[in-house]
């Protein structure tokens, strides 16, 4: 069994950022590999570039040694190439994508004429198709078979006899996701005809969840927040009333409509912080991954108990798991972050650090394992600390005022021990005492592995 | 073995160490040197020497286990380990070291007097040797707790573990 997880549009670039510390978290079922394939027009979009950043660090620590009796980056992750897929091109309008130079004056060019406004057809589609799901759902259905090496990949997993899971994940209110949920998913299930009974497509649509004001370019075309709720009625009534292609469809959203920063039109500026509606939608694709291969037909939608607060009571998984994921990281940014600068700068001695004298021998700290481990719970704890401190809605998971982020630390020790909000004895002296007890492991867990998978242990309450 | 296990041993070595040193002290003391300070001794023979010995034995390895037990207590419940810096106290081991070297020539050369028993530069490097190399550097090498435990010098060369 493999688990393919498809991030479509800047919204589900954000779920994938959920989705990739989740599968790190080890809070993803068994041990399958997860192949991660984003589609995106506006490839230089802030979001897309902070997931790939994090991705791209665990691709380089997954194969770490930590063992296979460890739920601890249990699941590998191998990203599917071209990544992200742009379908646009570069500078490329509507009208080069769908060529309609060679179509005009002929009745399908009429129809197409009468179907899109200039305005659509002349826009450059660079940063996205702009919060019009009509471009999108053009461009992906001509571009899709040519440039995408999805349905190959998959393919070949499948010819292999392995069976697949296939998640779609982008918002039903914008442009890119709108229009890449329902295309997608029909040239997948089209393309994969012939392997029906070997896979399972499940695919979360994201609904309303943040608000913006653009800016005032009046003759320029991009998303507005105000077409957001028309936008989404217009798509759930395509879903129910069209064939649903989803084998389990999720959806979430949230009543609040949290305002992002500054308005961007796309590119690099996109970069919008992390929201609590982002990790519910990657714990979807998690409840999916564990379903039977052959269960019937589902729509799933959870409540949370209090309207303005989210709590670990709303939380729809391990939490004991979660939570010691967050305080093995948190641990490390405190206790062994600042000891390894410090190592390599010559200004420490190691005799200090028991664990460092025991574990580390023979393991070089400049080596891009544990280079792109300690970058990694940097983009944790920056990505913990957003969904934590979200405009307009109280989130009791992990006590945001214990840390700061950007670097990441520890401000408040004293509330380390309760970081989940329940009492534990587990003080970061405690930790550190911990880490100097006798560990025995199996011969298979050696190196920095070796050293994480004994941090990630003593956390354990 | 657990922690509460592992610090009750390590407080029962540091008791056993303390009696070991102090009859370790008496026993060379008294067969390397103790006839020739006796004779040397007013009014004192060899076995009244011996138990004025024993008692500035018992006494030196008495204060003497008290700075590898303040060590070991401040270790395992004073000194805590929650941040990066200010890690390892070596410096506070060094100074109870040199604590140990000051108890171990200063108790003879101060208690001798008063017990009217003379001494040689034999007895006192014995007592160095005893009380401040093996009361307190090489035991608190075995009894320093775990987050500590390469502080001591030369810990590496014994407890280290891969």
């Amino acid at each position: 069994m493999s688990y393919y997880f498809v991030s479509i549009g800047g919204t589900g670039a954000k779920v994938m950022e959920s989705l990739t510390h989740l599968c790190i978290a080890g809070l993803l079922p068994d041990n399958e590999r997860l192949y991660i394939a984003a589609i995106d027009p506006d490839v230089g979009n802030g979001n897309l570039e902070r997931t790939s950043t994090a991705l791209n660090n665990f691709a380089v620590f997954q194969s770490l040694a930590v063992g296979n009796d460890t739920p601890l980056f249990k699941n590998k992750i191998s990203i599917v190439r071209p990544f992200p897929w742009n379908p646009t091109g570069h500078d490329k309008t509507l009208d080069d994508l769908i060529e309609f130079y060679h179509h005009s004056r002929s009745p399908i060019g009429n129809l197409y004429e009468v179907l899109y406004t200039k305005k659509e057809r002349d826009t450059t589609l660079n940063e996205g198709f702009r919060g019009h799901p009509s471009i999108g759902a053009a461009v992906l259905a001509k571009k899709f078979e040519d440039g995408s090496k999805l349905t190959a990949q998959i393919e070949k997993v499948i010819s292999e006899g392995d069976a697949v899971k296939i998640f779609l994940a982008g918002s039903v209110f914008g442009g890119t996701g709108a229009a890449g949920l329902p295309t997608i998913a029909r040239l997948l299930r089209n393309n994969l005809v012939d392997y029906a009974d070997r896979i399972l497509i499940g695919g979360v649509l994201i609904l309303p969840y943040f608000s913006f004001t653009p800016i005032d370019k009046l003759d320029e075309l991009f998303a507005r927040s105000e077409n957001f709720l028309p936008n989404t009625k217009a798509a759930l009534k395509y879903y129910s009333e069209k064939e649903n292609l989803f084998d389990a469809t999720y959806f979430v959203g949230d009543t609040v409509m949290t305002p992002v920063g500054e308005f961007s039109v796309g590119s690099a500026n996109q970069r919008n912080e992390a929201h609590i509606v982002e990790l519910y939608a990657a714990l979807a694709a998690a409840d999916f991954y564990s379903r039977p291969l052959h269960a019937p037909k589902i729509f799933k939608y959870i409540c949370h108990h209090e309207r303005d607060k989210f709590s670990w009571n709303d939380f729809p998984a391990s939490a004991e798991r979660f939570v010691q994921f967050a305080r093995f990281i948190f641990a490390y940014v405190h206790l062994i972050k600042p000891v390894l600068l410090d190592l390599m700068s010559g200004s420490a001695k190691a005799y200090k650090y028991p664990w460092f004298v025991d574990f580390f021998d023979g393991v070089d700290i400049t080596a891009p394992d544990v280079v792109n481990f300690t970058f990694y719970a940097e983009a944790f704890a920056a990505w913990l600390k957003q969904i934590e401190t979200l405009n307009g809605r109280e989130v009791f998971l992990i006590d945001s005022a214990m840390f700061e982020a950007n670097p990441a630390k520890i401000v408040d020790k004293k509330l380390f021990a309760t970081l989940d909000g329940s009492k534990s004895n587990l003080t970061l002296h405690e930790i550190f005492y911990r880490l100097t007890e006798p560990f025995k492991a199996d011969s298979s867990v050696k190196g920095f592995g070796k050293f994480l998978r004994r941090l990630y242990d003593v956390c354990a309450v | 073995m657990n922690r509460t296990t592992r610090t009750i041993i390590k407080i029962f070595l540091i008791a056993a160490m303390t009696v070991a040193c102090a009859a370790a002290a008496y026993y060379l003391g008294s067969n390397v040197t103790g006839h020739a300070l006796a004779t040397a001794s007013d009014n004192m023979n060899y076995s009244r020497w011996q138990e004025k010995f024993f008692a500035l034995s018992r006494a030196t390895a008495l204060i003497n286990g008290l700075c590898a037990l303040l060590w070991f207590l401040l270790a395992r419940f004073f000194f805590t380990v929650d941040e990066a810096t200010g890690m390892g106290k070596r410096i506070i081991w060094f100074a109870l070291l040199m604590a140990s070297l000051a108890i171990s020539l200063g108790v003879p050369h101060f208690y001798a007097p008063l017990l009217g028993i003379k001494l040689n530069g034999i007895i006192f490097v014995l007592f160095a040797a005893i009380f401040t190399g093996l009361g307190y550097w090489l035991l608190t090498i075995f009894t320093t707790p775990l987050a500590f435990k390469y502080t001591p010098l030369a810990s590496q060369l014994f407890r280290r573990r891969i």
